[in-house]
């Protein structure tokens, strides 16, 4: 029973990183209707400069959002230096985005070296106790409250505020948003500097989980959200909480019993979910 | 896999699209494949080549250069000539590779375990490639793009994982021990070379047969070519097996040429990646582009580690192949060989523009 429930609340903070990653993820693609490869590569940007404000201030809070700023800012010139030029050319998108990701971790491979570097947790997030036979880690916790704390918010915006009004009337339908005389270039350069922030926010995030931060780190984070956004639905931010949960508890199941075929599991999930409903698990609803 | 070629010619030849206007446009584009004497005297040369200089360094980044360039002209075909984007050709790669080292390893370095291991290589890559396609050439192109990046990489683990350990000897990786009749560096060379030289002629075969004029139909607009009549996805399917073959045979001549595998084979940074950057540099959709490419980028990894003894900043040299990569798709999508070949065309057009109109 104990181990249930550390497993369960394991896969509940990888859930809340893979949240934040395919939310992203399935946002860009449900507007701009571009699967970002270079997600992976905020990731990993995210995850080195939240490494390093957080050795230099011993600040959480700052350096969780350096990188997130530095997520938004790479976010914002991908989009307006290379994706614009391209929309409605998907496969060139595709391989843009893929040349991007190649040139961020190389980048990142180049100033901090090829090698991990480890990222402790705060001290004040450091602690844990033990209840009942089950270990209870203060930095979990602190994941899983603020990936929930990101979904309600990104509901909130998309359901309450003009800016979500318009990314969901833009979803449905980018020429009429823009027959309507509104500027739907610019809500898609805000959609992908967004997402490219919820990476980087991720990144700054699974530094301290996982304990250390490598170049590789990002190829690997991405494909799991694209295993999750392909299991959800790509461009429903509902299905892709579900893959989360889904991908999250099975990784940490298999990799307690089985730890050399972690990533098998989601991919043969995503495998089984695909024979049934080629869509994904929500992919022909509405996007929340 | 011959009858199921002859029914896809039938079927293209039977199709309505055959005559249209997109099937005499791919007749005039620029095949890529060079005058015939320039491929004649590279072959010629790369024969004679360790004949007059022995073997040594140089043959070795040959027989890589073969090796990859096989699997880039495969690459081509899926990626330039039928507009699907695959993240994972590794994928195959690897099976071909460790397909033929563990049927060696267990059959003690006889042909027959040569034999074996590729006819299971071979095996395993159709069928692999037959779930990949049925999974995601359904429903989107981004979703091919994804789960063969993620097949891939899944292969890779497995290939290094404790449990398969007895026979894939996990992270360690296998030491190849080659057949006699192979044996000898000269042999491994010329096998490699026989590889590139087989894969040019049957791809170039292919893509300029009727088949390869509906290949051309789906990459410039799916939705057209399928309301023409052709059947898109069994089409797509059938090149992802052929492409899938091709890269199974570029890996188990991998395999043999550096007579060890490990699981960089499955690497999606070295192989997967690789091969795309060789493609799209060289020139998607040119067929000899990816070869050039291959040459290239190996040309340079090899050059460059041997000078990054004294500065080790030119390791990543990985980092400017990903900037010209870049640039390459933004401002030449037809990568160098495409760029040349459309110079050349454009000379030819104006030189015969002087000519009856009536031609154009």
């Amino acid at each position: 029973m104990s181990v249930a429930l550390t497993l369960l609340l394991n896969g509940l903070a990888n859930s809340a990183l893979y949240f934040l990653m395919a939310s992203g993820l399935t946002l860009i693609f449900g507007l701009l209707r571009v699967v970002n490869f270079a997600h992976g590569g905020f990731f990993v940007w995210g995850a080195y400069t939240g490494t390093f404000l957080a050795s230099a201030l011993h600040n959480l809070a700052a350096s969780i959002a350096g990188g997130a700023a530095v997520g938004v800012l790479l976010g914002w010139l991908v989009e307006r230096g290379l994706m614009r030029r391209l929309y409605g050319d998907a496969t060139q998108q595709l391989l843009i985005t893929m040349g991007v990701l190649m040139v961020l971790s190389e980048l990142v491979r180049l100033i901090f070296g090829p090698n991990p570097i480890s990222a402790p947790a705060p001290t004040s997030l450091g602690r844990s106790w033990v209840v009942n036979g089950v270990p209870l880690v203060a930095y979990e916790g602190f994941v899983i409250l603020f990936g929930a704390a990101v979904f309600a918010i990104l509901q909130g915006v998309l359901r309450g505020t003009r800016l979500g009004a318009l990314i969901r009337a833009g979803v449905s339908n980018p020429e009429l948003l823009a027959a309507r005389g509104i500027p739907v270039r610019r809500v898609f350069t805000a959609v992908f500097a967004i997402g490219a922030g919820l990476a980087a926010l991720a990144g700054g995030l699974s530094g301290p989980w996982f304990g250390a931060v490598t170049p590789d780190m990002g190829m690997d984070m991405q494909l799991t959200a694209f295993v999750i956004v392909v299991l959800g639905g790509l461009g429903s931010v509902g299905g892709s909480l579900l893959g989360s949960l889904v991908v999250g508890i099975t990784t940490a199941i298999v990799s307690y019993f089985a730890p050399s075929l972690a990533v098998l599991a989601g991919v043969v999930v995503m495998a089984l979910v695909l024979v049934v409903r080629p869509h994904g698990l929500m992919g022909q609803r509405e996007v929340a | 896999m011959r009858r199921g070629m002859r029914q896809l010619a039938r079927m293209a030849q039977r199709s309505p699209g055959r005559a249209g206007p997109l099937a005499r446009v791919a007749d005039r584009m620029p095949s890529g494949q060079g005058p015939r004497w320039l491929r004649a005297v590279l072959f010629i040369a790369a024969v004679m080549y360790p004949l007059v200089f022995g073997t040594g360094g140089i043959t070795q980044l040959l027989e890589q250069i073969f090796t990859f360039g096989a699997l880039a002209m495969s690459y081509d075909l899926l990626l330039g000539y039928t507009g699907i984007l695959s993240f994972g050709h590794a994928m195959f790669f690897g099976t071909g590779a460790y397909a033929v080292a563990i049927g060696l390893n267990q059959g003690d370095g006889r042909l027959e375990g040569l034999l074996v291991g590729l006819a299971a290589g071979i095996a395993g890559s159709l069928v692999l490639s037959g779930i990949v396609a049925f999974l995601s050439l359904r429903v989107r192109e981004a979703y091919f793009a994804m789960i063969t990046l993620a097949v891939g990489q899944v292969l890779g683990v497995l290939a290094g994982s404790q449990a398969l350990r007895a026979v894939t000897n996990a992270g360690d990786g296998l030491t190849v021990p080659v057949p006699d009749l192979l044996s000898g560096n000269l042999t491994l060379y010329d096998m490699c070379l026989a590889l590139l030289a087989l894969t040019a002629w049957a791809l170039g075969r292919l893509v300029h047969s009727p088949v390869g004029d509906v290949l051309a139909a789906i990459r410039e607009n799916a939705a057209r070519a399928k309301s023409l009549g052709h059947p898109v996805v069994r089409f797509q399917t059938f090149v992802f097996a052929v492409s899938g073959v091709i890269a199974t045979l570029a890996g188990a001549a991998f395999a043999l040429a550096q007579s060890f595998v490990n699981t960089t084979v499955y690497d999606v940074a070295g192989v997967s990646l690789n091969v795309l950057l060789m493609v799209v540099i060289g020139g998607a959709g040119t067929l000899y582009g990816g070869l050039l490419g291959a040459a290239l980028l190996l040309t340079a990894q090899t050059w460059f580690a041997s000078v990054a003894g004294g500065a080790p900043w030119l390791r990543e040299y990985m980092l400017a192949f990903g900037i010209l990569y870049i640039v390459v798709v933004r401002f030449m999508p037809k990568g160098i060989l495409g760029a040349f070949l459309h110079r050349r065309g454009h000379g030819r057009w104006r030189k015969s523009s002087d000519c009856k109109t009536s031609q154009i």
